[in-house]
């Protein structure tokens, strides 16, 4: 991947350009989340310009009301609980940027981290180019438990997240163990990942028929293919804490994951409890998964190529590739969603058909141009 | 440096297994079958053995690598068992036959994963560290390569690199199975040449396992023949290295050359006794 020629000596080469690349991945990806996302403010049915939307987002009465900002983030019943005031009236633009369209943004990039994040913690502990918690069933296996929930015991809705998560273990424990065959090779693990998905995908065709009214049907319709079409605030809080545990639980691993990818012994050897670190960093990358499954239903390839980006531009050391997944899975997702929402307007799709498309056609290039393709 | 190092007992130097018992498959004979072996501290010692005699799992199992099934490990006065990983990692480091890195990742970062047993889980790398990465890689020879991907390097140099690492790791018993198995003639040497290096200036208890056995008597100071899961000799090379012992060990008929010189002995391999009984 990276040349040895012309490094004779001098301050670590290697480190300083993926550095270098890293700065400017990290500087790409925020010009596009800013153009994704300030297009996504301004565009819908009611139109604005960019400078009214960029003026929508940043308005005084929004940013200068303690109360207005509280009853954003935190929601209307803890707002009050905490003894804030009602908020303030606000300008249309204003009122539609931040109750419509910001919300939607905003879950689009924790998503973005999320899956990234959740595919490069699975490439590394499967020592696997081809694994995504889309292509190992667990975002399926996630989908399938937050249907079962949706259509038959609607009142568990506040614990989407957790319910998703023992979903997506369930998943990953099947597909390993069926995978599991003196180690579990990249292709063996993915084939079982898309026969359990597919069962998965089957028993969420199912649950249809038991739905009571057809507005649930197209509601978990649209979900199953990976839509951000009216998440709010209410999504925002749902995910946001459990995107910055995984943050912070992924940046802590990634020395593991480094040492993980010199192969199970040497890690031993080196007084590594590997069974410990894999549980404990799959668990980080089912949350990840699951609570972007929650949210934003099933989004694919989004965890297969983000990684696969970063890792090209910025080396696989894990410090570099999670910081540079944390900015390039935003801007993926951002613009996918983007197009997804505005390329045939006034028709909405899902964003979960514009990432398959983008992303399946980047598993097939990614197939045919590399030979030892799926060993990491 | 960690809680668990601090000497509540004083250690002992020394490696020493009693009574090892290793199985792979429950229904098949044990590999290695009840067998006790005390490491030289200060020296080379070499395990000879012709495949599946049980010589690799052996020294993993002294390594902790395996559990075994019955039988214990003392390192340094202490139960390998019971120790926390990484105490043993920073005592006891061991090179792989085959090993595998990330296509991008450098020499010198390699050698900075040496450094795992010696950091916390939030530390980040210190000045100790990186000087024990800089000697290491000087000692192994490997300084000039630090800049260049472990993927890039011939054999014998990635060798050298996964030396380092061991190295930067700092332990006093450096186990390496099989080193020069994938290597020609000159890197051999050079790994070998390296390894008594280490003994002999660094002071580090070395463990090998060699299959070349010119090799074996050439650099160790002490040999164990190992034999379908039994030790059947120890001792020096010329104690061990007769042809009635490589008869029984390796069903060949050799002829051992004394070369009066240097000292060393040669095994010239003859042809293969049809009847190990009449030894």
């Amino acid at each position: 991947m990276t040349s040895a020629a012309g490094e004779k000596d001098g301050e670590r080469p290697a480190v300083r350009r993926r550095k270098v690349a890293l700065l400017w991945l990290a500087a790409g990806a925020l010009t596009i989340v800013a153009a994704a996302g300030l297009l996504q403010l301004g565009a819908g049915s009611y139109g604005m310009t960019w400078r009214q939307a960029l003026a929508a987002l940043t308005d005084g009465l929004v940013w200068g009301d303690q109360a207005t900002l509280a009853h954003f983030f935190l929601g209307r019943d803890l707002a009050h609980g905490l003894g804030f005031g009602d908020p303030g009236t606000l300008p249309t633009e204003t009122l539609i940027v931040w109750t419509v369209r910001l919300p939607r943004v905003l879950v689009g990039i924790m998503v973005g981290i999320n899956l990234a994040l959740s595919g490069s913690i699975f490439q590394a502990i499967t020592r696997n180019e081809m694994a995504s918690p889309y292509l190992l069933g667990v975002s399926s296996g996630a989908g399938l438990s937050i249907l079962l929930v949706l259509v038959l015991f609607p009142a568990l809705g506040p614990f989407l997240p957790l319910i998703a998560m023992v979903g997506g273990t369930v998943a990953f424990a099947v597909v390993y163990a069926i995978a599991w065959h003196h180690g579990a090779s990249p292709v063996r693990l993915v084939l079982a990942g898309v026969i359990v998905a597919a069962i998965a995908g089957s028993l969420q065709s199912a649950l249809f028929f038991f739905a009571k009214d057809i507005a649930i049907v197209q509601n978990a319709l649209a979900w199953t293919t990976g839509s951000l079409t009216g998440v709010g605030w209410e999504q925002v809080r749902t995910v946001a804490p459990w995107t910055l545990i995984c943050v912070v639980l992924a940046l802590s691993g990634a020395r593991y994951l480094d040492v993980l990818l010199l192969g199970d012994s040497t890690a031993k050897s080196l007084g590594m409890k590997v069974e410990h670190a894999r549980f404990l960093l799959a668990a980080t990358a089912i949350l990840a998964a699951a609570s972007a499954v929650a949210v934003a239903g099933l989004v694919g390839f989004v965890g297969l190529i983000v990684p696969h980006i970063v890792r090209n531009t910025v080396g696989s050391l894990h410090r570099h590739l999670l910081v540079g997944c944390l900015f390039a899975g935003p801007a993926l997702l951002v613009s996918a969603d983007a197009t997804a929402r505005l390329l045939l307007s006034p028709v909405q799709i899902p964003v979960g058909i514009v990432t398959g498309v983008i992303g399946g056609g980047f598993f097939l290039y990614l197939m045919r141009r590399r030979q030892d393709f799926g060993k990491l | 440096m960690n809680p668990a190092s601090s000497p509540s007992t004083s250690w002992t130097p020394g490696l020493a297994g009693t009574g090892l018992v290793v199985r792979y498959h429950k229904h098949q004979p044990p590999v290695v079958a009840g067998q006790s072996v005390t490491i030289p501290t200060g020296k080379i010692t070499v395990f000879v053995g012709p495949n599946g005699s049980g010589k690799s799992t052996l020294l993993k199992a002294l390594a902790r690598q395996l559990t075994p099934e019955d039988g214990s490990v003392i390192l340094d006065g202490r139960d390998i068992a019971t120790l926390p990983a990484r105490e043993v990692a920073r005592r006891l480091g061991i090179l792989f036959q085959e090993n595998m890195a990330p296509n991008d990742l450098t020499v010198e970062e390699l050698a900075f994963h040496g450094r795992y047993p010696h950091r916390r889980i939030f530390e980040s790398v210190t000045e100790e560290d990186r000087r024990a990465v800089a000697e290491a890689l000087c000692l192994a020879g490997a300084r000039d390569l630090r800049n260049r991907p472990v993927s890039q390097l011939s054999a014998g140099q990635k060798q050298l690199a996964w030396i380092a690492m061991l190295l930067a790791q700092a332990p006093q018993y450096l186990f390496l199975d099989e080193p020069t198995t994938f290597l020609d003639l000159v890197h051999q040497f050079d790994v070998m040449e390296l390894v008594r290096r280490l003994n002999r200036e660094q002071g580090k208890t070395v463990l090998l396992v060699v299959h070349d056995l010119n090799l074996a008597a050439r650099y160790a100071d002490h040999v164990f023949a190992l034999r379908e899961g039994r030790i059947v000799a120890s001792g020096t090379p010329a104690e061990v290295f007769t042809a009635a012992t490589l008869r029984d060990v390796f069903e060949v008929e050799a002829q051992i050359i004394r070369d009066e010189a240097s000292g060393t002995l040669w095994c010239m391999p003859t042809g293969r006794c049809l009847n190990k009984e009449t030894a």
